[in-house]
């Protein structure tokens, strides 16, 4: 009697384990499909489709929040390929409102902070001249969270150094205030280490601005 | 263990999986438009795919048997149909409503123009209201660009769509201004009182406005507080004519600011040679207070409190005598507004506001003394109800009660009037395309013991993807101006009724408006032979409105022309004609660039009218003599510079840079012998200033 239960616990453990197992392999499998769609995007199509494609594997793996975040960040590169500006509205809110589902998911993840300081920035330059005063200090008050979780990511730095080195030197920005920034930001990207899917993106962008501020 | 063993295949089997099915299609939109985009998917699987860029699509799965198949696209909302998955191919043509929002929907906009900061498809925002050449940041003077209104340099207000400056209301976050300028001095207008700065949205409505708000025969300016600031800054102004500070305190879910100015006109005015003889320049000192509290996610409460004190007096020259008669005002303003909003579930919006202002005058003309005290308290409610997507039902009630003493040498009289409103309208989406607004409101007037009920209905239709139509129609009642309440009680409401027709397109950077309207005046108090309400007229015209950013890079202009056709009997009129704000033709031009090299925001504004009816007593027709065109060139320089490391702009500008002569109308004496013409206080004006804020350190760290 007492083998047949352990046998049966033992089964059940099995199968268990091999079901997580096969949606863990799965969820791997899909995001490296996501990252391949990703990396080789070039058109905003390609990066919507990369977006699609993460965001549906959020729908799935639901207690990860990279697959949200993967999904904000390539719905934001792909609205930095728009031009109209209402179709560049639509995909920011878009992109705002996945970097929102990730954050219910991880309200102490640093990089999801970060990113949403990003999208907020690009949602300030469809329209700059009406949105500054009221969106730079919700974006610089997400990035600042961003810093204060995990003072070593860099990309909170990074992001900051990037809206600096593109404002007119007439509003406070300007290469020169961006050079000890983007400084800081490098050394930050030299020390940083990310493991599997974790965010890395960020230290070529950082580089070529530094380069253009010698 | 053979049993596990079988298990163990089992789960094999299951990573082995089934065999696969390929699902292709076409998706459209409901206008068959390819959709390229789209993300399709087995629900709760990882199989899917987006559409290309032909609306194309093809992906296979490995699940079996009924499953839901999604798809979604950004702008386009969300849709699912089911599929059985059995290996054999499946085709599918699916298509995708385009989602109805804010940005691709018809809006109402017969009549109004809208300045926001935050809302799509406006015409101008505050920092257009701020940097207007020749209005040096005041809200009125801006609005003076617009078409529709009529540049008034010798009179407090808003002359709109041939209608008297009392006709044109002030809101403040929903609450009616009673004394939105300062005093009046004779013969010269006088800025608002409230800087545009203080304000998020700015709807300035030229006639057919919303049935929320009423008391206005002509139009309405609607102003909209801003939230809570961003951070913790203190705003410094030095000035050639004052100084005025700012403290905003920011703390987690709300804040606290603090401001102050001093103001004294007459090192600024000794400058040029003033046609006022001044005897005390005016001075004013002020304050205002503001706490703003963030009290949920969709809760806002704000409050707003004001005190200023003026001085002036001056000589104004009797036409009679030949002599000067001396004219003096001292002025207490106090103003408090108190809001609350929120969300209750997610389908009801609740509005609730009380605000009350006293405003007391006191000074000299001639020998006699005189005294004015405005006393206003209001209370409104507003419950808002979302329908669908885009569709609203308001809902509201309003107690506004006004009370006027004047006195005269010591003599007095007063009225007092508690005015009950209710008013219900709802904003009806036929479709994307189409918008009914349907509105009614009712008003009790316990001093006029008379009731009216008004009908508003505007209708808006989508004819592309950046123009529309518009219509309007509206009935307008206003009580009486307070100087007439205080003398009769015989008075009834006065009453407009207006019909307009717009068209609108608004492209990216590029906005063209002309607008058509008829307004008939009725019940217009007349002051011969006793006090009563058998005043009439009309006001019929065309706007047209063109502002481009887009063809020259870093030039924003825009070009306003109004034709104005009005005439009314009321006041003392001996018959029907044409009043001094009834210039014929309005033509503004707006223009503004920023040359980042030399870190300066260049703006010119120049503004020419036909000339104003006057009336000559010695003519035989009444109202039938005209002044000169009148034409103003203004410009400014805003500098941006950093004074030990803050954020400061150096602003100057120069009202009437080529010294044209205006004149407003004449002044006669008596017997018609003798006239002066009514100018403008200067020739030209020159204002510099220097506005530093501190605490703005987004670039430090």
């Amino acid at each position: 009697m007492k083998t047949k239960i352990t046998t049966t616990i033992a089964i059940a453990f099995i199968f268990i384990a091999t079901l997580v197992k096969a949606q863990d392999e799965k969820y791997i499998a899909a995001m490296k499909t996501g990252m391949q769609l990703f990396s080789t995007a070039k058109s905003g199509a390609d990066f919507t489709a990369a977006s699609n494609h993460f965001e549906r594997v959020a729908g799935i793996a639901k207690t990860e929040w990279l697959p949200f975040y993967y999904a904000a960040y390539t719905q934001m590169i792909n609205g930095t390929t728009l031009q109209d500006a209402n179709q560049k509205d639509l995909v920011y809110d878009k992109a705002l409102e996945l970097i929102g589902k990730a954050e219910v998911l991880n309200p102490a993840e640093s990089e999801i902070a970060a990113l949403k300081g990003y999208i907020t920035f690009m949602k300030i330059y469809v329209d700059p001249m009406t949105r500054m005063q009221s969106g730079m200090g919700e974006a610089m008050a997400s990035l600042q969270k961003a810093k204060a979780l995990n003072p070593e990511n860099p990309r909170p730095y990074f992001i900051i150094a990037q809206n600096q080195f593109y404002t007119p030197e007439a509003y406070g920005g300007g290469k020169k205030v961006a050079k000890p920034s983007l400084e800081t930001a490098a050394a930050k990207f030299e020390a940083f280490k990310a493991d599997g899917f974790a965010p890395s993106w960020g230290k070529d962008q950082n580089q070529a601005l530094l380069e253009q501020c010698k | 263990m053979k049993k596990l063993i079988l298990v163990l295949s089992f789960n094999l089997i299951i990573g082995f999986s089934y065999a696969q099915t390929l699902i292709s299609g076409i998706i459209k939109d409901n206008k068959s438009k390819l959709l390229p985009g789209v993300s399709i998917s087995i629900k709760n699987s990882y199989d899917g795919t987006s559409s290309d860029s032909t609306g194309k699509f093809t992906f296979k799965s490995f699940e079996k048997g009924e499953q839901w198949l999604v798809f979604s696209a950004i702008g386009f909302g969300f849709d699912s149909t089911k599929i059985v998955l059995d290996g054999q191919l499946i085709q599918l043509s699916l298509t995708l409503k385009e989602q109805l929002n804010e940005l691709n929907a018809v809006v109402i906009s017969a009549g109004t123009f809208e300045a926001s900061d935050t809302k799509k498809g406006v015409v101008l925002n505050s920092l257009d209201v701020a940097t207007t050449a020749g209005a040096e940041a005041d809200v009125f003077a801006a609005l003076q660009t617009l078409p529709g209104t009529q540049p008034a340099a010798s009179e407090n207000g808003l002359f709109v769509r041939g209608g008297a400056a009392s006709e044109t209301n002030t809101y403040f976050d929903g609450m009616l201004i009673k004394n939105p300028f300062n005093t009046q001095v004779p013969e010269q207008a006088s800025r608002g009182r409230f800087s545009p700065f203080l304000f998020k949205g700015t709807t300035f409505s030229a006639g057919g406005y919303s049935a929320v708000y009423g008391q206005a025969l002509s139009s309405a300016l609607i102003l909209e507080s801003k939230d809570l600031p961003a951070k913790t800054v203190s705003d410094i102004s030095l000035m050639t004519v004052g100084a005025g500070f700012n403290q905003d305190i920011r703390f987690k879910n709300s804040s606290l600011s603090i401001g102050g100015n001093y103001i004294n006109l007459k090192p600024a005015l000794s400058v040029f040679k003033q046609q006022t003889d001044w005897v005390n320049e005016p001075t004013s000192a002020g304050g205002t207070i503001q706490y703003k509290w963030k009290t949920s996610n969709t809760g806002m409460f704000k409050s707003y409190v004001e005190y200023s004190k003026s001085d002036l007096s001056l000589n104004t020259n009797n036409l009679d005598s030949q002599t000067k008669n001396p004219f003096s005002n001292g002025n207490h303003n106090f103003y408090s507004n108190l809001s609350y909003q929120d969300y209750i579930g997610s389908n009801w919006k609740i509005n609730t506001a009380f605000s009350a202002s006293n405003n007391q005058d006191n000074g000299l003309i001639n020998i006699n003394q005189y005294g004015r005290t405005d006393r206003l308290a209001q209370a409104k409610a507003t419950a808002t109800r979302y329908i669908g997507t885009l569709s609203t039902l308001k809902i509201g009630t309003d107690w506004l009660n006004s009370n006027r003493e004047e006195s005269w040498d010591g003599l007095k009289r007063d009225y007092n009037d508690n005015l009950n409103s209710a008013y219900a309208e709802g904003d009806i989406f036929l479709s994307q395309n189409l918008v009914a607004r349907v509105g009614l409101r009712g008003e009790y007037s316990s001093y006029l013991g008379a009731a009216n009920v008004a009908p508003r209905l505007s209708l808006a239709y989508k004819t592309g993807k950046f123009s529309q139509l518009s219509f309007a129609y509206g009935e307008f009642f206003q009580n009486p101006e307070d100087q007439y309440l205080v003398q009769s009680k015989q008075l009834d409401f006065q009453k407009a009724t207006h019909y307009m027709a717009n068209f609108q397109k608004i492209g990216s950077g590029q906005t063209f408006r002309v607008e058509a309207y008829y307004k008939k005046y009725a019940d217009l108090v007349k002051t011969n032979p006793t006090f009563n309400n058998n005043g009439f007229g009309y006001a019929k015209g065309v706007d047209l409105f063109w502002r481009d950013k887009k063809t020259f890079k870093g030039v924003d202009y825009w070009v306003s022309y109004s034709y104005l056709d009005t005439k009314r009997d009321f006041q003392n009129y001996p018959t029907l004609a044409t009043p001094h704000f009834g210039a014929k033709h309005c033509l503004n031009i707006v223009y503004k660039q920023f040359f980042s090299k030399l870190k300066s925001y260049v703006g010119a504004t120049y503004s020419v009218a036909s000339g104003r009816p006057f009336n000559n007593p010695n003519a035989v027709e009444f109202m039938n003599e005209r002044t000169k065109t009148f034409q103003n060139l203004s410009v400014n320089v805003s500098y941006l510079t950093r004074v030990f490391g803050n954020y400061t702009v150096l602003y100057t500008s120069v009202s009437n840079l080529p010294g044209f002569r205006n004149e407003f109308g004449y002044r006669y004496s008596q017997n018609g012998n003798n006239r002066q013409a009514i100018e403008p206080p200067a020739l030209r004006n020159v204002f510099v200033g220097l506005f530093i804020t501190i605490g703005d350190d987004t670039y430090k760290n």
